[in-house]
């Protein structure tokens, strides 16, 4: 390893080996005190605010819809036209909290249903009324009959589950909205498939977006979508859903849940590969896809007039790229490992994802699952600044340890895949900014190209000093004048999560 | 006086405009200088505690937070060894010279005793521990103010001498203007220029040196008819300092500023200095509009509108839109359930001689219904009241609340003379974008 003191290191090797030793425990899982996700309750928000004309009941204190409404309802909004959506808290008190929020509840239903007709209530259950033990399931299949909407509850009590549980565990239960495919159903939509693993809802309309190229992919090929599962779907697109030809995934490990139970209850096929960044995987999108769609020569010929079209720009930038070193910013795991994906397979670069915290081999199981499967192990450094106290402390730290391990690597060989607002001394290749989109498919595979070239082309120009000074403030007690973390963009106060008082702040996942 | 209005089917189900207590609480600390927060919650609680952050807009390289992440077995089996090591990792790294330990709702409720813990293990701990229980079922985010601002008593030396012509200044986020801490700068200047000093913030990036002092002040100003007026209240008990101007509203507009200035001229002895400033102010404000905002005269006169915000805002400036603007404010939608101000709302409207109608602790639902149900021709709110306005085919909509979709990257006081000018300001130009026509046929023109 070039630069970086041994001492600094924590892990470096292949993935493979940083999994199996997680497996065994031996390596530290867990996430440091002062780094927190979104809790169950928030990634089950999530998916629930992709589903139109529905209403979640958080039964809880009003905090936890609260939280909800700003983040996602409000960007909704904001990004994508949505109208105004509620959410609706029982908002309890410490009476309930004695007596129990059961009577709260009852009249929360009743009144839900009549005041804004939706087609799904969903109760979601708070850490307050997990504690003390509310009955909902009781609660919810005795006034089923009394209303007119269809209602679930959904048991996601913020400690009841990591992260990604919430995801998973609302993608499982809308299965049960589905209605069971029979033969004239499945023939209606032998051309459709639904796109699943999508959440809070419709895509911004002004840009260019992942899943506005899947689609376009998808219908090139001479099918069409009947639903991304949960980005603005309606119960109704739900319901037949499983009569479609084939599942595909837009986000392997959020996809995989609801895939895998469709695939269990109604025998729906299931198309599952990482996020299809780059031509190897896109291809092995499109062609699993067309196999359930009986489209195999149209799918082979779609990938010819694709690449054809990109095929200039795209072979002039693999022409820089083959044979670097890229250094890919881990914080994202599943968007590190479809990159060094990419780079690899596409661009015959040797990926290094650096700072890809160990409690992501259990949060990301299933793509990391997959990516072995496939044969790409790419070799990961983690540092002590991941593993590290305190959000900036651990941004400072893993900021320093970067530049160590950058050290004397060429400039001219190495190419860094992250946020623009880190600062090494190696050309910055930055694929999250709004403008870089779509990533996926072909056009996101030039535009990924196209990104490539322009970082390369004007990686003369040093980086803007008002920027790092932005975000490196001079009495920061970062000791390395070119630095900036590579988990600065994830970690900006949890952006992400609470979309904040205005707007101009990074929403991007 | 004023028509409030009710609603079917509003009992037991609201799409909530205010976060929970623990918001409250956590805004409270998050103002305080060199102190780190460890929250005894599940992970999702932290982004409570961020917002709280935001509402000081305290930048990532300053956030010093830590959450014990609760899971299902440490709410079983309780989890006080999990608290006690993030406590003393907190300590070890974050160096602050005090942690507040805040416990949420799954802490609180099954009775994690964080006042024990904390009491046991300070003699091994450098930084001042301070436990607070904040679940989110105590309250909304004006009754976790409170909390937290309770949570200041310990830090506050009684004081039997009193500094002359000082104050402290309470609550001044509990405040919707996006950039709130230019009101607070507006009214710190103003005070300093007629010779009255500010002897603490409670809270805005106040150090643990200002809290030791407040009670040397010798009166107490309230910046919210919001929160903060039962904390008030205490400090008079305890600290014998008199909360003052809390029966006239916040200067919003130039008569609610002149009649704040003379409040503070005549509590203090200093009339002829406030004359200065009002007859000052009043000329600026006025030569300004004479020259730039000439065409608000006929534009706004008899314009029918609904102000949704809190009372902080709202109870100033529906004098504001009524006299100064000639508008007519058809319908109030307070945030808050405004429990303290109540007797300053009805005497304002009493008069004024309007009797508008009026929504305390409007959830989004009851602002849609209202606003659907009036025959408003504008709104005053926050990008939530934009987009439920644009639903409803109302065309202007001035979004000048939070959470907001204007950018502002100068701080911008809606307080004082200056601040009726920003105000306004971008009234003005909301009204210009929404009379831009957004769907040209081309086509026609061609």
């Amino acid at each position: 390893m070039v630069g970086i003191a041994n001492e600094s290191v924590v892990f470096f090797g292949h993935l493979s080996e940083l999994y199996q030793l997680a497996k065994e425990g031996k390596i530290e899982t867990k996430l440091q005190g002062s780094h927190t996700r979104p809790c169950k309750f928030w990634t089950a928000m999530k998916i629930l605010s992709g589903i139109k004309n529905t209403v979640v009941i958080a039964h809880g204190p009003s905090g936890c819809a609260f939280g909800v409404k700003q983040a996602y309802k409000l960007t909704n909004c904001r990004n994508s036209g949505s109208p105004y959506e509620s959410i609706i808290t029982t908002n309890i008190d410490e009476k309930a909290i004695v007596y129990g929020g059961e009577k709260e509840l009852k009249g929360a239903i009743l009144e839900v249903d009549k005041k804004y007709k939706p087609d799904v209530i969903f109760v979601a259950t708070s850490c307050a009324t997990g504690i003390i033990g509310d009955y909902v399931d009781a609660i919810v299949n005795k006034i089923k009959p009394k209303i007119n909407a269809e209602i679930m509850a959904i048991h996601c009590e913020g400690f009841a589950g990591e992260y990604r549980s919430g995801f998973d565990l609302v993608f499982r239960q809308i299965v049960q909205l589905m209605d069971k495919p029979d033969s004239e159903s499945r023939s209606r939509l032998a051309n459709s498939v639904n796109i699943v693993g999508g959440k809070m809802g419709p895509e911004r309309t002004e840009i260019e977006t992942d899943v506005k190229e899947l689609r376009r992919l998808i219908e090139s090929m001479g099918a069409s979508v009947n639903a991304v599962i949960a980005g603005n779907c309606s119960l109704e697109e739900i319901k037949k859903a499983p009569s479609v030809a084939v599942n595909c995934t837009l986000c392997l490990d959020l996809g995989y849940a609801i895939g895998r139970e469709m695939l269990d209850q109604f025998d729906t096929p299931l198309n599952s590969t990482i996020l299809p960044y780059g031509i190897s995987a896109t291809e092995r999108w499109l062609r699993e896809a067309a196999k359930h769609l009986h489209l195999e020569n149209e799918a082979e010929e779609l990938i010819k007039r694709e690449y054809e079209a990109i095929r200039i720009e795209f072979e002039e930038a693999k022409k820089y790229l083959a044979g670097k070193l890229a250094i890919v910013e881990g914080h994202d795991a599943i968007k590190s490992l479809s990159i060094a994906h990419m780079l690899e397979r596409d661009f015959g670069m040797r990926a290094v994802i650096y700072n890809f915290h160990p409690w992501s081999t259990q949060a990301r199981e299933t793509s990391i699952d997959y990516l072995l499967e496939t044969g790409l192990d790419p070799e990961i450094l983690i540092t002590k600044g991941t593993l590290a106290f305190g959000k900036y402390e651990a941004m400072v730290q893993t900021e320093n340890e970067l530049m160590e391990y950058l050290g004397d690597l060429n400039p001219e060989t190495t190419v860094y895949f992250g946020s623009s607002m880190s600062f090494p001394n190696i050309p910055v290749v930055d694929l999250n900014a709004i403008l870089n989109r779509p990533r996926f498919g072909y056009r996101g595979a030039l535009k990924v190209a196209k990104c490539i070239c322009t970082a390369l082309e004007y990686s003369f120009r040093p980086r803007s000093w008002v920027t790092k000074k932005m975000v490196f403030p001079e009495n920061s007690g970062l000791c390395s004048a070119q630095s900036l973390t590579p988990k600065l963009a994830q970690d900006l106060p949890d952006c992400t999560v609470y979309a904040g008082r205005e707007r101009g702040k990074c929403m991007m996942s | 006086m004023y028509d409030e209005l009710k609603f079917d089917n509003c009992n037991h189900s609201k799409d909530p405009m205010v976060g929970c207590a623990l918001e409250g609480a956590t805004g409270v600390l998050a103002g305080i200088k060199d102190i780190s927060i460890v929250i005894h919650s599940p992970q999702g609680c932290s982004s409570t505690v961020s917002a709280a952050y935001d509402v000081h807009e305290i930048d990532f390289t300053k956030r010093k937070v830590a959450c014990t992440r609760l899971f299902e077995t440490d709410v079983v089996m309780g989890a006080s060894s999990k608290l006690k090591k993030l406590i003393e990792e907190a300590d070890s790294k974050f160096k602050t010279r005090a942690i507040f330990v805040v416990g949420t709702c799954a802490a609180d409720i099954i009775g994690e005793d964080i006042e024990g813990l904390c009491r046991n293990i300070q003699p091994q701990i450098n930084a001042k521990l301070i436990p607070l229980m904040a679940g989110g079922f105590r309250g909304n985010l004006y009754d976790g103010i409170e909390l937290g601002l309770n949570a200041l008593f310990p830090f506050i030396k009684k004081q039997k001498e009193k500094i002359p012509d000082s104050v402290n200044l309470i609550a001044p986020q509990a405040n919707l203007n996006p950039t709130w801490w230019a009101d607070l700068k507006w009214v710190r200047e103003t005070l300093e220029k007629i010779g009255i000093k500010v002897q603490a913030v409670l809270p805005h990036d106040t150090s643990l040196e200002e809290l030791d002092n407040a009670g040397l002040a010798s009166a107490n100003i309230l910046l919210s008819h919001d929160a903060g007026y039962k904390f008030g209240l205490k400090m008079q008990e305890v600290h014998g300092i008199p909360l003052i101007l809390s029966d006239i509203p916040l200067p919003i507009g130039l008569k609610n500023t002149a009649r704040w200035l003379r409040a503070v001229g005549n509590y203090f002895g200093v009339e002829e200095k406030v004359e200065a400033i009002i007859k000052d102010g009043e000329d600026i404000a006025i030569d300004v509009l004479r020259r730039r905002g000439l065409m608000m005269i006929p534009r706004y006169r008899n314009c029918r509108v609904a102000i949704s915000a809190d009372a902080t805002m709202g109870i100033g400036l529906a004098r504001m839109l009524f006299e100064e603007l000639e508008m007519i404010p058809e319908l109030l939608l307070f945030r808050s359930p405004v429990s303290d101000s109540q007797l300053l709302l009805e005497n304002e409207l009493n008069d004024m001689g309007i009797s508008p109608k009026v929504v305390f602790s409007a959830d989004g639902y009851q602002i849609k219904q209202s606003l659907t149900e009036s025959c408003v021709d504008a709104v005053f709110g926050s990008s939530w009241e934009y987009y439920l306005a644009e639903e409803l085919g109302i065309k202007f909509v001035f979004d000048v609340f939070n959470p907001t979709n204007r950018q502002n990257y100068l701080n911008r006081a809606y307080f004082g003379y200056e601040g009726m000018l920003n105000f306004l300001e971008n009234v003005a130009n909301d009204w210009e974008r929404a009379l831009r026509s957004k769907h040209i046929n081309w086509e026609e023109y061609s």
